[in-house]
């Protein structure tokens, strides 16, 4: 039995890097410090879901075959192909996406990562006004307003409050934990006394100001002393219920809420009465409390990025902080799903110059989202083979995507047999990422750090990374072998 | 004149900016059919994916009969001359265009006339997302010359506006007509979505149909019976000034059919 510590978990974009594993055996048995999400990875990876050698489909079936023999079909598919897909990326290691750049630019393809489906809207937003933020500890240590816009960090990201932002003892701004717990007492008793009332042990209750929801939410929860966090969402979400003040927004219209914000903060009027089904003269109160804050950050997920708008959501998102920069001190950050989605935009930007959506196919990277990701080509169909790399759209992408792709040799590279691997031709198992095999990741401030490896992966069983280097290998070879076969003919 | 003549549907995308009447100008059929094209990741000759003819007369310079719909960047950069597409054309049609004519007997795809500075397109059918919008993350718009759209239009149309006049005939349009617009005029016969103008700062957008929404960052100016839309056309209300967008203290103006927007009503209290 040996403790492996300070492990990062390689699940989500918040990158823990405290987890504290048991191995036995070359298993994990125990995790400390995880959420839910990262035990259930450490302790149930080895499930029988597990693809165990390479198969190929023959006859329709998945069969066995060696490496060599999936290496070449693989190699073949992709040197021959005239406007191929490679797509995924977001759960491997920064080295293995290297890899794929230098794939992607040999076989004149797509390169996509999942952002597309994610927070690509957020990129593009980006692109258009910039963005103004920072790492996490600083918002740690400095940050005393806090909101989530479109996200639910408590569901989603389980430790995100607890290591970066409300419920974390900084060295300037306190946890509010105790103060949440508190709420949560007193919420309790009010419970108790509501039922006493109902059951009529007590006569008569004193009328009280209702809690912090809308309608009817009181100023003081914007004015109170320490950090304040404001949740903003189309649904009483986890996070929401222990936010200070929460704005319930009419679904597909958080810009014109944050549009209003941006008068409002700049001291305008505004011709109605209520913008996205909240009152403007609560929408003054989060104004001020948006100008009176010290440091403030905005945290926003896919309630905005994949709602009507898009990136220009996020666009509106950005011009709003930077209106608050006039006046206070504020950032904003994009709340990123996959371990190393950031990673995939990092790694693809600094050898193309391009973040997602690279198309190689006249030679040099081209970029254009609407034209040039995986969704738009499988859409059209204007593929003729896809490669799919830790990643799972069998399952994600719609209907008319998926049906686009199978019609085309579909090369997939996955630990698991999951639904793409199911509809795949030529299959490879891949040893984990952050388990069995270790790399490097970017969280979602774009910190990079190492992957660990803590177990052995199974016996004949490769690193997306390894995998991905003797399919390029086999390209190369194949298509010398075409050129010179091309000038002997001539 | 030259007609092309696309040998097959094609598949792959096609990026064929020699499709343009400054680079035909003096050439051959034979040159013509040298020309570099792509096709998916493999680089082809016009010759290879069109059938290309020589027709008598000088107009329109180039004629594409058949579907072109996966023929990109067709007339980018041209100055002069004709370009008629008898089928939907493909994206990028008329990219950063400054002159001559292109008109489209079908649908138009995504970035048509962007950026363009000078010149027409006319589009018979419906023209898709980003009609006169810049490229990703760039703020240049379309500057000058005119589009006249029959059909509808997609979304983020006429984004980054700072001249020239957008007709849009069809009884729709998408979100964001007109985004960040700084000059120029967008005349939407019929109807249009919500976010219209959002983030703009100059220029006109007149609505004589109905609004979907108005932004909430606009704000009513007064009323006025009519409004120009060019030198030859006026468009007649009763319409409904706003101007906007607070957000970007803009001075914009979004002028909307009083008659058609009974909706908007509760903003005459502010006059």
């Amino acid at each position: 039995m040996s403790i492996v510590q300070s492990v990062t978990c390689p699940i989500c974009g918040c990158l823990c890097d405290d987890i504290e594993l048991t191995i036995e055996n070359n298993e994990v048995v125990k995790v400390k410090n995880g959420c839910a999400i990262c035990e259930a990875k450490f302790l149930g990876y080895r499930g029988h879901h597990r693809i165990k050698t390479p198969l190929i489909r023959k006859d329709g079936k998945l069969v066995p075959v060696s490496m060599d023999e999936a290496v070449h079909a693989a190699a073949e598919v992709l040197a021959n192909a005239n406007y191929p897909i490679l797509y995924g990326w977001s759960s491997t290691s920064s080295e293995a996406q290297r890899i794929g750049v230098e794939l992607t630019e040999e076989v004149g393809g797509v390169m996509d990562n999942t952002a597309v489906v994610c927070h690509g809207p957020s990129i593009l937003g980006v692109q258009e006004v910039g963005i103004p933020t920072c790492t996490l500890g600083q918002i740690r240590h400095r940050a005393d307003l806090i909101i989530y816009w479109g996200c639910d960090p408590w569901s989603a990201h389980p430790r995100h409050l607890e290591r970066y932002t409300s419920f974390a003892e900084g060295r300037f701004e306190k946890s509010e934990w105790k103060a949440y717990m508190q709420k949560l007492k007193a919420q309790a008793g009010k419970k108790k006394v509501q039922s006493a009332t109902r059951s009529g042990l007590i006569k008569t209750q004193p009328p009280r100001a209702s809690s912090c929801t809308l309608p009817g939410a009181p100023p003081s929860a914007l004015s109170k002393r320490g950090r304040k966090l404001i949740v903003i969402d189309v649904r009483k979400s986890m996070s929401a219920e222990m936010a200070d003040f929460f704005i319930q927004v009419e679904p597909n219209k958080d810009y014109e809420l944050m549009q209003a914000i941006r008068v409002l903060i700049k001291d305008g009027e505004l011709d109605v009465d209520k913008v996205a089904g909240v009152p403007v003269e609560y929408l003054k109160e989060v104004a001020d409390a948006l100008v009176n804050c010290e440091f403030g950050v905005i945290f926003f997920g896919m309630g905005l990025t994949q709602t009507a708008g898009k990136f220009r959501n996020i666009e509106v998102a950005i011009s709003l902080v930077r209106d608050l920069n006039m006046r206070t001190k504020f950032l904003i950050m994009p709340m990123r799903g996959h371990f190393n989605v950031t990673g995939a935009n990092v790694v693809s930007a600094w050898q193309s110059g391009y973040p997602y959506g690279v198309d190689f196919s006249l030679g040099y990277p081209r970029y254009n989202p609407g034209e040039t990701t995986c969704m738009d080509v499988l859409i059209k169909d204007e593929h003729d083979a896809t490669l799919v790399i830790a990643a799972d759209p069998g399952a994600n992408f719609p209907k008319k995507a998926v049906q686009n792709m199978v019609k085309h040799p579909l090369i997939v590279i996955d630990p698991h047999m999951n639904a793409t691997a199911m509809l795949g031709d030529i299959v490879f198992p891949a040893a984990f990422v952050g388990i069995e095999v270790e790399g490097t990741a970017y969280r979602m401030d774009h910190v990079p750090l190492p992957l660990k490896k803590v177990v052995e992966p199974p016996e004949g069983i490769y690193s997306d990374e390894e995998i991905l280097r003797r399919i390029l290998e086999e390209v190369r070879i194949i298509k010398k072998q075409k050129a010179q076969q091309k000038v002997e003919a001539t | 004149m030259i007609v092309l003549t696309p040998l097959k549907t094609f598949k792959f995308p096609v990026t064929a900016e020699c499709i343009n009447p400054d680079v035909f100008q003096g050439k051959t059929v034979a040159e013509i059919a040298a020309l570099p094209v792509f096709e998916g990741n493999r680089q082809k000759t016009l010759g290879e994916l069109f059938k290309i003819e020589q027709a008598e007369g000088d107009n329109p310079s180039i004629t594409i009969n058949g579907d072109a719909s996966e023929v990109r960047r067709i007339g980018y950069g041209m100055k002069t001359g004709e370009i008629v597409v008898n089928g939907n054309a493909g994206m990028h049609l008329g990219e950063k265009m400054a002159g001559g004519r292109i008109v489209v007997n079908g649908n138009a795809g995504q970035w048509t006339g962007s950026s363009m500075k000078k010149g027409l397109i006319e589009i018979h059918g419906n023209a898709s997302d980003y009609l006169a919008s810049p490229y990703r993350g760039s703020t240049d718009g379309m500057k000058g010359g005119k589009i006249v759209v029959d059909g509808d239009v997609g979304a983020d149309s006429g984004c980054y506006l700072s001249g020239g006049l957008i007709k849009i005939k069809g009884s729709n349009t998408g979100q964001f007509l007109g985004y960040h617009m700084s000059d120029g005029t967008i005349h939407v016969e019929k109807n249009a979505a919500s976010r219209l103008g959002a983030n703009m700062t100059g220029g006109k957008i007149v609505v004589s149909g109905t609004v979907e929404e108005m932004m909430p960052t606009f704000t009513i100016d007064s009323v006025k019976p009519k409004v120009k839309i060019d030198e030859a056309e006026t468009a007649t209300g009763p319409f409904y000034v706003f101007l906007g967008d607070l957000a970007e203290n803009g001075t914009g103006k979004i002028f909307a059919s009083k008659p058609n927007n009974p909706n908007l009503k509760a903003y005459e209290k502010y006059l």
